[in-house]
């Protein structure tokens, strides 16, 4: 390892157990809204990722909320996807970022526009996640991807996405391993709901040099977990956790205890740390973790 | 295969509907085999033009429209005999004076080839798709190749990723295959279920014994050689 820009990288280094958040940028320009959930996480987490715009859906920018939540002293992880820029944006982007003080991004590839609500739109993808990370890792070093030298390169911790539960599995693990040659410094993963999963990552893994958050998000509901067994893929939800909704009486209560658990599930099976992914329980982010112990 | 989707009707009789007599020319290469502007679905047009009142006088089918007579060769004649030239007479071919536009059953390339012949309007009959071919499994036609001029087939086990990945994906599946099928197959959108391209690349070269293949970095797609419009010479 080389230099070190961000805490969360010093983190990730340190023996301590590593929490990452992540901000739902509002789908106006309501600034309040993002101050509201840092000061939620604030306190509980070492850095949090700001998404962009996730599946395809028109909402506030990454940098946006990312300068925001640095103003008020939580560090940000810059999400840069494929599917609306291409290699002239995406390095002008990454280096305009950097002048703000982001210190990491994570390279993924992007839902495709399909999905969102603007399917007409046309799908960028002039990079992958492999090649993007290639770049940030050129720009770091001082050079763009048209060979010109920097003189300021954009010094940002360069972090990857993983999607542990998808069948087959060897495919996304030999991506990984290109991600990592190509110069991926964390990896942080889809949301796990099941044991199984987080044995499966771990043992497929083993061989790599990479510091691992699982991504862990609350579950609200029935509906919630049944919709996402159906529709994310990779994503499997163990029955007794459907029972222990089913039966609930308070599904806050559940919702965060439920987190608690994976919380606590991810530290045993000996991973560094843990990415939530609050999905509008961004209020309840410090109460997961003390629940789970993990900080004991 | 070229693939082509005939037009609505509707849409069709509409860019008709200022022209007194019309020419059909359906075409012998890829809409024949795929039967969308063959010699049975050109008298079948005819047929049903007649019927909504289009007054068709002749219908003929070209050898392969993309590709029909130099340029020189017709220069010298009456719209009329080219037409006689570049199409296989079917029936009327004795009242083509009377036409005042050609209604092409070919695909782009051949609508525009013969646009390019005639001085009358050529107009398209069709919609043109892709270059792809008849998925037996699904029963649906699936796009093969968008000539990106930069050809990886050989790595990727036969299977182009830029062409069959929705993301034109360079370097293995993204995060949204779904039991062996891409996310877009998920979309509202999307018209049919489409298996993902990196999966399919990875089970036949495990199947060939060289998944090695996916382990290279691949490099950034080169647009310089997909923007339009594109040319190429002879003799390079």
């Amino acid at each position: 390892m080389g230099e070190v820009y961000s805490n969360f990288m010093r983190s990730l280094l340190s023996s301590e157990f590593t929490i990452s958040g992540e901000i739902d940028p509002p789908k106006d320009a309501n600034r309040a809204a993002v101050e509201e959930q840092v000061k939620h996480l604030k306190d509980h987490v070492v850095a949090a990722n700001v998404t962009d715009n996730p599946i395809g859906d028109v909402i506030m920018n990454t940098l946006a909320p990312c300068v925001i939540m640095q103003e008020l002293g939580l560090e940000a992880i810059y999400q840069a996807t494929c599917r609306d820029r291409n290699r002239i944006a995406l390095q002008s982007d990454i280096i305009g970022a950097a002048a703000l003080g982001i210190k990491n991004v994570l390279a993924l590839t992007g839902d495709h526009t399909k999905m969102g609500n603007h399917p007409q739109a046309k799908p960028v993808f002039d990079l992958d996640s492999v090649l993007l990370t290639q770049t940030l890792r050129r720009l770091r070093e001082g050079e763009n991807m048209a060979g010109e030298k920097l003189e300021h390169p954009p010094k940002v911790h360069i972090g990857v996405g993983l999607s542990p539960g998808v069948e087959p599995l060897e495919p996304e693990i030999i991506k990984l391993e290109k991600k990592i040659e190509a110069g991926a410094e964390f990896v942080q993963t889809q949301c796990i709901y099941d044991e199984k999963v987080l044995e499966r990552l771990k043992e497929a893994t083993a061989h790599l040099d990479i510091p691992i958050l699982p991504g862990i998000a609350p579950l609200r509901s029935v509906g919630m977990a049944k919709f996402m067994q159906a529709n994310v893929p990779g994503i499997s939800i163990p029955d007794e956790m459907l029972a222990k909704l089913e039966k609930s009486k308070d599904l806050t209560e559940t919702a965060i205890d439920i987190a608690a658990e994976l919380i606590a599930a991810v530290k045993d099976y000996g991973f560094p740390g843990v990415h939530i992914m609050p999905v509008g329980m961004d209020r309840y982010v410090g109460e997961m973790i003390a629940r789970s112990g993990v900080r004991r | 295969m070229i693939i082509t989707r005939q037009k609505p009707l509707e849409e069709i009789k509409e860019t008709l509907s200022r022209y007194k007599g019309v020419a059909l020319i359906g075409c012998g290469g890829c809409v024949a085999f795929y039967q969308t502007g063959g010699t049975k679905q050109t008298k079948e047009m005819a047929a049903k033009l007649r019927e909504a009142g289009v007054n068709v006088v002749a219908l003929g089918v070209s050898n392969r429209q993309c590709y029909l007579c130099e340029e020189k060769e017709v220069a010298n004649l009456s719209d009329a005999e080219r037409i006689r030239k570049v199409a296989r007479e079917l029936e009327g071919f004795s009242k083509l004076e009377e036409a005042e536009a050609v209604l092409s059953l070919a695909c782009g390339v051949g609508v525009q080839n013969l646009a390019n012949i005639l001085d009358m309007p050529v107009l398209p009959a069709q919609n043109t798709l892709f270059m792809g071919r008849r998925r037996v499994e699904g029963d649906f036609d699936l796009e093969q190749c968008i000539g990106c001029g930069n050809c990886i087939l050989a790595f990727t086990g036969g299977i182009c990723p830029v062409t069959r990945c929705a993301k034109s994906l360079m370097n293995g599946p993204c995060g949204g295959v779904f039991n062996g099928m891409c996310e877009v197959s998920k979309s509202r959108v999307s018209e049919h279920p489409v298996p993902c391209a990196w999966i399919e690349i990875y089970n036949k070269l495990k199947k060939q014994g060289r998944v090695d293949e996916m382990r290279k970095i691949r490099p950034p797609k080169d647009f310089t050689k997909a923007a339009h419009m594109r040319k190429v010479a002879w003799g390079l």
